[in-house]
């Protein structure tokens, strides 16, 4: 069974809205930017040999404010308080962009509660010699044109005419991703020398043409991430796992397949 | 009713080819456009316009802050408030105002305005803005924390200008161990404060419960009428009608000797006003967090065209620019103080876009010696 349920979380800050399905060893899929409360098609082939648990980050998607979150580390202790509320001692962690920043942070703070790690065109390191494109500047067809490489599946992911409730709700995103990563821009500047404590077997997956994070940063997160393995796919952008769901989720799923959670705790 | 000279001072030599290759005068507008020989010569320009509207009577000169832009260059308007403090005489010195949302340091912001208050012997008027969309992106603050941070800074400046004793400030956003300003204001208990508004109903509760001077920002006067009404509304539910004084209309205002004159003249430069200076994109305006989204909603539903949509002609009949002789435009103030259910403040901006110091000067004399008298009376 591939398809999702919904579920709410309550948590003391408020409620976090959850989609999960498939069976198998637990996944945790952090979302990015874009695609809060939404079952892709790389989570539902994702769900074939794991139970895949895609929360909405805090002031995304159906998920409440929790106001008072408004940085990265509340954002660590948010997801170790959703694992606890839902009984995920180490389950596999997944994270896309800033949700891949975000299981990156969380992999460097609890190195334990971390079964398995894959990022995905992560952000979350600072390399000035490598910025980050500003996403917040770009107006929607442009950045569209840097979060894909191909332009035509980028066409079918956002409607043609958006109404106003798909405007205000990319809005409530937009800033609720501000909120965390306005300034240090999308990053972490203590995060690079972090990455030693992490001990979860790690995936770092780039696309070849990231115009939104260039690949130096994968790069980077494999050579300071102890014993990192590194892929880079070829043309593909940014929004990869969205883009080529099949190759991704194929990639993950055989990586996370090599060992189970029970071997490598 | 009280008048105001009101100036931008923008950078009006634009290349050639900027409407084609520029998004904005704003944020990313190449700084090579500047030409510092130029730029010496509109600062003191733009100080004379402002200092010979005190001359000719205007009951305030104002100026505001911008950054990183050809539609403003006034970074720090507390600067050109300094340099008019001691050059002028009987207007208030208003400020509109100092952009508090974005400043690093609040308490930097009361002594200066505290300076100004000395310097002016008592005539400053603090504005306190949130400051525009992009110089969210200009000066690197999280555009999230726009509100929360002018909130804070606001009540710390109020209470850095009247506590009578020193105070330790612990907020959100800002901490300090030690307030103690000198010097103290010279207005007690301190100089008035002006907030603009654009249709938050959360701004007008802010000011009527505090009963501040509200003023509008470039939209067509059925718009405007809203804000107005919302403000005297929230001054209503809190049991008082507020001064005519506290309510603030400002329109870019343009006088000739005859229509056909200041409409030949006008025309450009108000093209230039809403095609130009306020060209910037959604992004700009609004960055993420910046508006709450029932604010959005309301932006959104308002049925607002964009400036570049309209034409001159729409923009004199919106009331988003008022032209003519004295005669026509005494005639068509007095349209826009019905339309709008009254003000008692007019802020007028009548340095516009790529007019000539000699087009402007003579639209301030205009202004004040045959339309000022017309009006005076009215509120």
């Amino acid at each position: 069974m591939t398809n999702a349920t919904e579920q709410y979380l309550e948590l003391a800050g408020g409620r976090v809205h959850l989609l999960r399905g498939g069976e198998g060893e637990p996944l945790l899929f952090l979302h990015a930017a874009g695609g809060a409360g939404t079952w892709l098609e790389f989570h539902r082939l994702l769900a074939r040999g794991f139970e895949v648990i895609a929360p909405d980050h805090p002031g995304f998607g159906g998920s409440d404010e929790f106001a008072e979150a408004d940085g990265m580390d509340d954002l660590v202790f948010h997801y170790l308080d959703v694992m606890d509320g839902l009984g995920l001692d180490r389950p596999h962690v997944v994270g896309a962009s800033f949700g891949g920043w975000i299981a990156a942070e969380l992999a460097v703070a609890a190195p334990r509660r971390v079964g398995s790690l894959v990022l995905l065109s992560a952000a979350g390191l600072r390399l000035p010699d490598h910025p980050v494109a500003d996403l917040f500047l770009m107006p929607p067809g442009q950045l569209v044109a840097t979060l894909y490489h191909d332009l035509a599946i980028a066409a079918s992911q956002f409607p043609a005419e958006p109404d106003l409730d798909f405007v205000l709700a990319q809005y409530r995103d937009l800033a609720a991703l501000a909120r965390f990563s306005w300034a240090p821009f999308l990053s972490n500047p203590k995060l690079e020398r972090r990455l030693h404590r992490i001990t979860a077997r790690t995936l770092v997956v780039v696309p070849s043409d990231d115009r939104l994070v260039p690949v130096a940063h994968g790069r980077r997160y494999a050579e300071r991430i102890p014993g990192a393995r590194f892929a880079e796919i070829a043309n593909c952008g940014h929004a990869m796992h969205v883009e080529r769901p099949e190759e991704f989720a194929e990639i993950t799923a055989a990586f996370l397949g090599e060992r189970s959670l029970a071997a490598s705790s | 009713m009280k008048f105001a000279f009101f100036h931008l001072m923008p950078y009006p030599y634009l290349p050639e080819d900027f409407d084609e290759r520029y998004a904005s005068p704003s944020l990313t507008f190449p700084n090579k456009h500047f030409d510092p020989k130029l730029g010496t010569q509109l600062y003191h320009r733009y100080l004379d316009e402002l200092e010979y509207a005190d001359k000719l009577g205007f009951d305030g000169i104002a100026v505001n802050e911008h950054h990183q832009s050809a539609y403003g260059l006034m970074p720090s308007p507390n600067l050109m408030a300094a340099a008019l403090a001691r050059r002028t005489e009987n207007a208030k010195i208003m400020v509109l105002g100092n952009a508090i949302g974005i400043r690093g340091n609040p308490l930097r912001v009361a002594e200066e305005i505290a300076m100004l208050d000395h310097l002016s012997n008592g005539r400053v008027v603090s504005g306190f803005v949130r400051g525009i969309g992009w110089e969210y992106f200009a000066h690197s603050i999280n555009p999230t924390r726009s509100r929360d941070r002018f909130n804070e800074a606001h009540d710390l400046i109020i209470k850095a200008w009247t506590a009578e004793e020193m105070f330790q400030w612990v907020g959100p956003n800002y901490e300090y161990r030690y307030v103690n300003i000198w010097p103290r204001p010279v207005q007690q208990p301190h100089p008035p404060v002006y907030i603009p508004g654009a249709g938050s109903t959360e701004t007008m509760k802010f000011c009527a419960e505090r009963r501040y001077t509200y003023m509008s920002v470039y939209a067509p006067a059925r718009v405007v009428r809203r804000w107005f009404d919302g403000y005297r509304k929230a001054a209503d539910d809190l049991g008082y009608v507020p001064d005519p004084e506290k309510i603030a209309f400002s329109v870019p205002i343009y006088v000739a000797d005859t229509d056909e004159q200041a409409h030949r003249e006008a025309r450009p430069a108000v093209e230039w006003l809403y095609r130009k200076g306020l060209k910037q994109s959604p992004q700009m305006v609004t960055p993420p967090g910046y508006m709450s989204l029932s604010s959005l909603r309301g932006v959104l539903t308002a049925g607002l065209r964009p400036f570049a949509e309209l034409s001159y002609e729409d923009l004199l009949a919106a009331g988003q620019a008022v032209v003519g002789s004295p005669g026509a435009v005494a005639g068509r103030l007095r349209e826009l103080y019905s339309e709008l259910g009254g003000f008692g403040q007019l802020i007028g901006l009548f340095a516009i876009g790529p007019s000539t110091h000699e087009q402007v000067t003579r639209s301030a004399e205009l202004f004040a010696a045959e339309v000022m008298p017309e009006l005076r009376s009215l509120a």
